[in-house]
């Protein structure tokens, strides 16, 4: 049973730490800070918020530990605390870019400026 | 034997991390807005998060779990902070 938590663990790290490398080969490629934001969302709930959750199944099957429960129960708090805060973030600086027009793009379809012209 | 399979899952395991961070460090340093720089410390924060849980696990502490914690914390009130200040032009309740 903790060989299956454990290894299960391993391959979520693993799959954490490609998706994290992704995110920044995106974040250092992408033209625009709008695309830019889809790559940090790759780097961040792929990238963090998978691999917390593996450290606490890896942590919950690893015998060699002493204190896994702590570290597992801790660990599934900060992945729930990145999982909420990231998209929120992200949101809430999306807005203030566009609000203070500070990131140059030619956009087809603009509807932030289309309601904020109809108010 | 648990052990040995966890020392050779780090060793493909820190690499890609400290690969990642390194890239958004660079991202960090030539973003020409302040969003980007921004989003790339936000990004380099909430990976630092979890590669101090997986240190956690590697060095067999339990005191890097609650800097994560407050790692993760961190990074979402510079955001909420910028985001205020880049909007309103102050930063206030």
């Amino acid at each position: 049973m903790s060989e299956i938590l454990f290894y299960l663990g391993a391959l979520m790290i693993i799959i954490g730490g490609i998706c994290d490398l992704l995110g920044a080969i995106g974040l250092l490629r992408f033209p625009n800070f709008y695309v830019r934001l889809h790559a940090a969302t790759v780097g961040t709930i792929g990238g963090a918020v998978v691999p917390l959750f593996g450290i606490s199944l890896l942590s919950l099957g690893a015998d060699f530990l002493p204190h896994k429960y702590a570290i597992a129960g801790a660990s599934f708090v900060t992945g729930v605390i990145i999982l909420l805060a990231a998209p929120a973030g992200a949101t809430a600086l999306a807005y203030a870019a566009h609000r203070a027009k500070l990131v140059k793009w030619e956009p087809k379809v603009d509807h932030l400026a289309e309601v904020r012209k109809n108010d | 034997m648990l052990e040995d399979a966890f020392m050779t899952l780090m060793k493909l395991a820190i690499p890609l991390y400290l690969l990642a961070i390194v890239i958004y460090t660079v991202r960090a340093f030539r973003g020409p807005t302040v969003p980007d720089i921004i989003l790339a410390v936000d990004c380099i924060s909430f990976d630092l998060a979890a590669f101090m849980a997986i240190l956690a696990v590697y060095f067999k502490s339990v005191f890097l779990i609650g800097g994560a914690i407050t790692l993760a914390l961190w990074a979402y009130l510079l955001d909420i902070y910028v985001a205020k200040h880049l909007a309103r032009g102050e930063v206030g309740a």
